[in-house]
This record gives structure tokens, sequence and C-alpha cells, in this order.
């Protein structure tokens, strides 16, 4: 009988990163994901880079100098289980810098990572669905792997990371005001619309699906009704975004979009 | 049951299994045999995410699909409880189990459904998600039970044997993949959807026709083409044909 609970770990974790946030007397950001899934998975330390397919990555944060060179070294030197994360869209798990496959495949990272006192790397892409916007690394100063319940916490802080860079964008600063209700349950259930939403809006706009988020995120703010809510009008084609700068959505004007019917 | 269409659903998925395969694409002939062969109304395939919330994989049918999104949405319902105790839930008639889920039962009986089997998904001591059997009273026998628990046991396997030559894959981490894969479909549904003026439906036949067609997984299709890399047109050819265009 597995005794796996049935669990509202997004909500225990986003409690933990609205706490580390109040105690900072900031408001939440990537900084604090990043510090809570270095707590939660039991690791010494973290950092998150953002990456674009053109140029090389750019620390974004850093829970200490370990992890700070850490990232500067592989965006510098252009390898190590972050660019991995990024190009495969998958994690990259690393519990043993002095591998031998360690490396064999980072042959200037591996060392040169040792060499500043981190011996285990865990890289985890932040992405949804198409959006790639960077990577969460976690580091640990001797070798060990994750345990699956960390690494499960690791992946739910890189998702909850992946929304605030998101969020962060709009300019909204309680794009998580409402957090435990407002994003995570958005997330769950009728997530399949929000995508699906991305994907026509950024049609209708000609922008890539990550603005498309955006500005959906944006709208709803704006309409003070939830993204899920938006979302299923865009689907239903209740709702439709319109490039003309003059009918921007919940831009300058605070026009509301065209709206058929 | 025949037994004949029975090995046959098992040989082809096994085939699949074993060359380079799509996990969504795999999951998706699943559920549709599965319902073929069963004489089910529908199946549903329902995967936890790192956080332990359910997100549907796939499904037979947009109708069976929205009925998943119910039950999370409403944290009610068989696959819910199936899920959270690792063991079957069969329910014979959905009329009798009114108390225990009210919302889920009223939701279900208006799509005209009887009865429920919910199956679920496990890997030695994890469960990683479930899958449901919707049908009319009184629903599956112990021997329909049997196989159909035997189908969730491969879907199971097709889900992680996905990318399983990667070394640092787990589990978990295999999961994260399969439910990426599935976001970057339902942002390629949107953009077809929107393109080419179709449902998400169509728009879901279409990708998969248009992947078959020019031997590719439905996933990397997808991926090019929410990142303008496809053209979109070449794949209005795989439209299907509906009532209105014939």
């Amino acid at each position: 009988m597995p005794d796996r609970p049935p669990s509202r770990d997004g909500l225990r974790l986003w409690t933990m990163v609205a706490a580390h946030a109040a105690d900072r007397g900031g408001r939440v950001s990537v900084a604090d994901a990043c510090a809570v899934a270095a707590s939660a998975a039991h690791v010494s330390g973290a950092g998150l880079t953002v990456m674009t397919r053109s140029d090389s990555g750019r620390v974004v944060c850093v829970t200490d100098d370990v992890s700070a060179r850490v990232e500067e070294l592989q965006v510098t030197l252009g390898e190590g289980p972050c660019v991995d994360a990024y190009a495969s869209r998958a994690p990259v798990l690393t519990p043993d810098l002095r591998g031998q496959h360690a490396l064999r495949r980072w042959p200037a990272f591996a060392p040169a990572a040792k060499e500043v006192g981190a011996a285990a790397v865990f890289a985890f892409p932040l992405q949804m669905g198409a959006v790639r916007l960077g990577v969460m690394d976690l580091y640990h100063h001797e070798p060990r792997s994750l345990a699956s319940d960390e690494l499960r916490d690791a992946l739910v802080l890189a998702d909850t990371a992946t929304m605030l860079l998101l969020g962060g964008e709009t300019g909204h600063e309680d794009f998580l005001g409402d957090a435990s209700a407002g994003l995570l349950s958005e997330r769950e259930g009728y997530r399949a619309e929000i995508d699906q939403a991305m994907g026509m809006v950024s049609v209708q706009l000609g922008v890539n699906v990550e603005v498309a988020f955006l500005r959906l995120r944006a709208y709803a703010y704006a309409e003070d009704r939830s993204l899920t809510d938006v979302c299923s009008d865009v689907v239903a084609r209740r709702l439709r975004f319109s490039a003309d700068p003059d009918a921007e959505p919940g831009g300058g004007d605070g026009r509301a979009p065209d709206v058929d019917e | 049951m025949d037994s004949e269409r029975l090995s046959t659903t098992f040989v082809e998925l096994a085939d699949t299994l074993v060359a380079d395969f799509d996990v969504l694409d795999f999951l998706h002939l699943l559920v549709t045999r599965c319902t073929q062969l069963l004489d089910v109304s529908a199946t549903g395939v329902l995967l936890a995410d790192p956080a332990g919330h359910l997100r549907v994989m796939a499904a037979s049918s947009e109708q069976v699909r929205l009925l998943e999104l119910f039950q999370l949405q409403n944290d009610q319902g068989p696959c819910l409880d199936c899920y959270h105790s690792g063991r079957p839930v069969h329910v014979t008639d959905l009329a009798a189990v009114e108390l225990r889920w009210p919302r889920f039962t009223a939701q279900a009986r208006e799509h005209g459904y009887g009865a429920v089997t919910a199956l679920p998904m496990r890997l030695r001591d994890d469960v990683i998600g479930a899958m449901n059997l919707f049908s009319s009273a009184p629903g599956l026998d112990d021997a329909d039970i049997q196989v159909a628990q035997a189908l969730a046991d491969v879907a199971t396997i097709g889900i992680l044997q996905q990318r399983a030559h990667r070394q640092s894959d787990t589990v978990v981490t295999q999961l994260q993949t399969a439910l990426n894969s599935r976001v970057l479909i339902e942002q390629a549904k949107g953009i077809l959807a929107e393109r080419l003026r179709m449902t998400m439906d169509e728009a879901f036949t279409t990708l998969r026709a248009h992947a078959r067609a020019t031997h590719r997984h439905l996933s990397e299709l997808a991926q090019a083409v929410v990142t303008g890399n496809e053209d979109i047109t070449s794949l209005s050819a795989h439209r299907p044909r509906s009532r209105s265009s014939d």
C-alpha cells in the first residue's frame, strides 16, 4: 500500500516561498523560490539563470558565493548541467561532478565547479510547453543524490520560479498576491485551456507564446478576472485579441480587446 | 471479450514500445484501443504532477476530457479516490453513489454514463496516476477489469520507458517530461485551431495525422509548430473531413 500523501505539496511549498519573502521584507521573487528550493532539497545552495536560444545566459539570483560561481562558470564556459538542461528541456541530475561521466561531458566545467566548492549539481529547466526561460540549479558541497521527495519539491519550485519569471514581467506586484488560491489552482484542472489560449492569442497577435501568455495575464489582471476565465473565453472564441495597437487589450488606453458576438 | 482482438491490441502496443515512440501518441493509441476493446464509452489517463495534482494526459474524446477535468476541478470523483488510495474504484451504478460524489455523479450521468472504473497506474510503491473507464451500467465485469488493469500497467510502462536511456532520468523527471509534452501539444493545438479555424479536437487529429504522415514524433512536430518552424498551411492537408466541408 503506497503511503504517498494525496499531497498539496504545491501549497506547502508556496507558503514557504511567501514566508521567505515576508522575512526578507520584499515581494515574492525567484530569489525566494531558489532559497526555498535549496532548503527543501537539503542542498548547499541554488542559483537561477535566464537563458535564450541566442545568448549564453544572465544570472538572475544566487543564494551564496558558491552558487554564484557555479552559475557564472556555466555562462562563461558555455557548458554544464544548466546548459544541457536548457537544451534538452529535461532536468540534468549530476550527483558527483568528480565522476568520469561528468568529466567527459563537461571537461571544463566539472573540474572548475569542484574547485569553487560544488560537488553535485542538479539543473531544472524553467519551461511551460514551448516556452523556455532558463534554468534553476541546485548545488551541494559534497557528492549526493536527491531523494525522490526532494526531487519533487525541486520540480515544483522550478515551476513556481517559472511562473514568477513570467509574472514578474507584467510588473504586477500582486500577480501572486492571492497566491495559494490564484496561481496554484489556475494551473490545475483547466490548465489545458490556458495553454490552448496561449497558442490562439499568439496567432491573433503575431507574437510568440510567451508574449501571448503575458498579454493574457495582463488582460486578466486589468479586467480583474481569473486567467482561467479569460482563457476559456478565448478558446470558446468569445474573446479575441487584436494586433491593432489602438485596440490593445489591457494596454495603455485600457480598452478591451475585440469581442466577437 | 474477443480474445483475438485482445492479443492484437497487446501486440500493437508492445510493438510501439520497442520502437522509438512518442509518449502522448502512445497514450492516445492506448485509450482509443482500450475504449474499443472493452466496449466502454470513453477512457481517460491522468498523471500526477510533482505537486501531486492530477492532469489529464490522454482522453478518448473531448467529452471525457472535460469530465475528467470536472473531477479535478471539484476535487471529487472515483479517479481521485483511486489515485489517493492506490486501489481500484469500481462503480457499477453511478445513481447509487450520489452521496459520495454528488457533483461528479450528476455530471457523469448527464453525459450518459452509468458506471465507471478507475484503476491505479503504479510502479512499485508509487502511484503515478489513474486510468478511468466510463460506460453504461453495470460497467465492466471482473475479466474486463483484469484486462483494463493490464492496459493501465502498459500505459505506466510506456510513460516510464520514454527517454529511459537518459542516464539521469528518474520516474519523477520522466513524468515531468511527459507533462510538459502535454502542455506543448495544447499550445500547438491552440495555434492550429486559430490559424486553420478548426476545433481543438480537429487540431489534435490534424497534428497527429501530419506527424504520422511525415514519420515524426507528435511532440517534435508540436514544438516546431509552436516555435514557428513549421509551415502550418502544409498541415491543413491533414484536416479531418467534416460534414460541412465534404
